[in-house]
């Protein structure tokens, strides 16, 4: 009953448009409207310019019903899975959200022809699938880097001091050790930091778990028994303790996020910053940045293990099982990660998934004369080819996170010791893996 | 012989039935049937991304789960801490600002009106607003302090234990004192002046006076006011989970910053209902607690049962 009073609601709007609508242009979608879903933010916005291109060129219209931070759109999404009301067509999608999402998304193999899809990384496209299927289109990725403030590595007093008192040279930190030795070497609380790091959510679990994989440790094993309550857990947990401790860090870095640790760097108060190319231009733009012209930049730095720590992930696009125009889906997302709009986002120092972007947007700035960003380029595709892994794409990821980001705190500010926070972190994961049927 | 009845409807006996129907109908659509279904949901392994998991039956697991659950009854336990010291914070700065704007007699209308600015602020704002007032690093306060050489050292506001859960609470009360002044501020221009009048006569002292007749007539305002702002405090949710987002390390979660993060973030929507429902007794209590008051108060002052 109520689906069909539903259905001739659907008509009637579907007649008042198809009544309404008149054809500007003679395209391929004309009066169709596309209705999407979309992450927003200062960085994504940029490339929605180029929806009203797409609307041109093939007379459909895009009806943007939502436009939030990834965490509330997962909220949104979730909703809209429990009452059903998946009435869109094209949602933004997140490598670590998309295994939770179960099977509301096509696989797009077949959708998206494979011309197309051979001009993009296979890293990315293999990240963006699961068990098989090709859930999303991948928009820009994710790997998080080594700034540092050059001119402290330059300082003939300091690099002395540093080696008076560690025995080896001041130079930019090739291992995580060396990084919390010269972190608490610089800091002098409460003007200046050595590092910092993000503090809650998914954020420090993502931190913690690239550094318990550089330590040669895991999350799970290969039966999916969760094994992170290991030696190189316990020494990934104190690294982000020792730091704390020695106020080598912000006393409020356990509520930072992603915002906090760009601006901070930005605010000329911290030494050394891990954080994504999305910043790049904004540490060296003197308006913005007490640091402009003073930023070093180098790979991500080596655990325990010798393995580089490389936590990675991409902005995706996805197409509902439930639309009703799949073909205007695809054209839509594969206008919006082509070419000339990977350039877009490229420019702003979002890390393209089409391999031709990476040379393109590298010359590009070398005309431009951004010897910066060509570093940035550089120094980010090496480390997305070389050192890049995703959390585990199962579907209790996010919940897994959250069982373990409290633990991680508790252990921080010295509540519980490293490993008994990791024993209870396990446990509960254990509970969460059962109940997800893995176990 | 019979004879001609009219249908039930048209009788005299159900009428009443009959005007109250409507009010019943949306009552039951808008109120309880959401509620039986939320407690309903709260009896299977609901999942928000799973819907056919609707019809999981687990009976009383996720009751089990959370009686046996240390973190959540902690949460429980602090939701009542916090409620309790921001509503008499609340009451008392309430309380000090109506008695203050009661006694001015020009701008008071101006003064009314400022005072309800904070009110007309989203909760998340407000959360912002404090986040960056209390940030270690960048944030004013800190830096006021070291400016004026109050302070050395980076305090962790949002960080220590007692510190992060004060913040809070100063931003709760700095929202929401204003309903309490208002209210109070109402029952002050409601209140009849002769026994004032008399008091004074008889040579009551201003705190004798306050103390045994203004009070005791506020009374009644006061407890509306603790019923509203305890409901709204047991529910408090945006500006704890833009502050700190119970953190760090569960020192700042209350009831529904935990609802919240396991029946979205996690999915898990029958584990949430169950806690919701567990957590509404908080706010039965309180209710109940406040009106008894109320009835109390009122009887004090001649009023009615």
């Amino acid at each position: 009953m109520k689906s069909s009073i539903l259905r001739y609601l659907a008509m009637g709007a579907g007649l008042h448009l198809a009544m309404t609508s008149a054809p500007a242009t003679a395209g391929e979608f004309d009066g169709y409207t596309l209705r999407v879903k979309l992450i927003g933010g200062a960085q994504y916005e940029p490339l929605y310019s180029r929806i009203a291109e797409w609307e041109a060129m093939t007379g459909a219209e895009v009806d943007v019903l939502s436009r939030k931070n990834h965490f509330e759109l997962d909220r949104e999404i979730k909703q809209d899975i429990a009452a059903g009301t998946l009435d869109w067509c094209v949602g933004s999608n997140h490598t670590s959200f998309a295994p939770q999402y179960g099977s509301i998304y096509i696989d797009l193999n077949g959708v998206i022809s494979e011309d197309v899809l051979a001009e993009f990384q296979e890293l990315a496209l293999k990240n963006s699938t699961i068990n098989g299927r090709l859930l999303q289109l991948p928009r820009h990725s994710d790997i998080s880097n080594l700034y540092y403030i050059k001119s402290l590595y330059e300082d003939e007093d300091k690099k002395a001091a540093f080696k008076a008192e560690y025995g080896y040279d001041l130079v930019p930190p090739e291992t995580w050790d060396q990084v919390k030795d010269q972190a608490i070497f610089f800091a002098n609380a409460p003007t200046f930091y050595g590092t910092q790091f993000v503090g809650k959510d998914e954020a420090i679990t993502g931190r913690f778990y690239e550094l318990l994989v550089a330590n040669g440790g895991a999350l799970f094993d290969d039966d999916w028994n969760p094994i992170f309550n290991s030696e190189a857990g316990v020494e990934a947990v104190n690294f982000f303790k020792d730091l704390y401790d020695a106020k080598a860090v912000p006393a409020g870095a356990l509520n930072y996020l992603w915002d906090d640790t760009g601006l901070g760097f930005a605010s000329g108060t911290v030494a050394m910053d891990l954080d994504w190319a999305g910043w790049a231009s904004f540490f060296n733009d003197p308006e913005n940045s007490k640091v402009a012209g003073d930023v070093g930049l180098i790979r991500a730095p080596k655990g325990s293990a010798g393995i580089r720590t490389g936590w990675s992930g991409s902005h995706t696009f996805s197409i509902t099982e439930t639309c009703d125009n799949k073909d205007a889906a695809a054209s839509f997302i594969t206008f919006l990660t082509n070419h000339d709009s990977q350039m877009i986002e490229a420019t702003a120092g979002l890390l393209p998934t089409r391999t031709k972007v990476w040379d393109d947007a590298k010359a590009k700035f070398a005309a431009g004369g951004n010897d910066f960003l060509v570093q940035v380029f550089e120094t980010y595709a090496v480390s997305m080819s070389e050192d890049a892994f995703t959390p585990p794409l199962i579907t209790p990821w996010i919940e897994v996170s959250n069982e373990i980001w409290p633990q991680l705190q508790a252990a921080i500010l010295g509540e519980k010791t490293p490993q008994e926070a990791l024993d209870e972190a396990a446990e509960a994961a254990r509970i969460v893996m059962e109940d997800a049927g893995y176990l | 012989m019979a004879t001609n009845r009219p249908p039930f409807w048209q009788r005299e006996q159900y009428t009443p039935y009959l005007l109250l129907l409507p009010a019943l109908l949306t009552l039951a659509f808008v109120v309880v049937l959401p509620l039986l279904f939320s407690l309903y949901t709260s009896f299977t392994g609901y999942r928000l991304i799973r819907p056919e998991s609707l019809w999981q039956w687990v009976g009383l697991r996720n009751y089990k789960r959370i009686f046996a659950d240390g973190d959540f009854w902690i949460a429980f336990g602090r939701t009542i801490v916090f409620l309790t010291i921001a509503l008499n914070l609340e009451f008392l700065l309430g309380l000090g600002i109506a008695l203050l704007i009661n006694r001015i007699t020009w701008g008071q209308r101006t003064l009314r009106t400022i005072m309800m600015f904070p009110m007309m602020f989203s909760p998340i704002l407000v959360g912002y607003q404090f986040k960056f007032v209390f940030n270690d690093n960048i944030g004013i306060l800190n830096n006021a302090l070291q400016s004026l050489g109050l302070s050395d050292g980076a305090i962790p506001w949002l960080v220590d234990k007692y510190l992060a859960n004060f913040s809070i609470i100063f931003a709760e009360v700095w929202m929401s004192t204003s309903v309490f002044a208002i209210l109070l501020l109402a029952g002050l221009f409601a209140m009849p002046r002769d026994p004032l009048e008399a008091a004074k006569v008889d040579g009551c002292n201003p705190w004798q006076v306050f103390r045994h007749i203004t009070l005791p007539f506020l009374m009644p305002f006061v407890f509306i006011a603790m019923t509203i702002r305890s409901l709204d405090v047991a529910r408090a949710y945006d500006i704890v989970d833009v502050m700190t987002g119970g953190g760090p390390a569960g020192r700042t979660e209350l009831l529904w910053t935990m609802i919240a993060r396991t029946g979205y973030d996690n999915a898990r929507m029958g584990q949430a209902n169950a806690m919701a429902y567990v957590s509404i007794l908080l706010s039965i209590a309180f209710t109940y607690y406040f009106f008894t008051k109320l009835l109390a108060a009122r009887k004090y002052m001649g009023g009615a049962d």
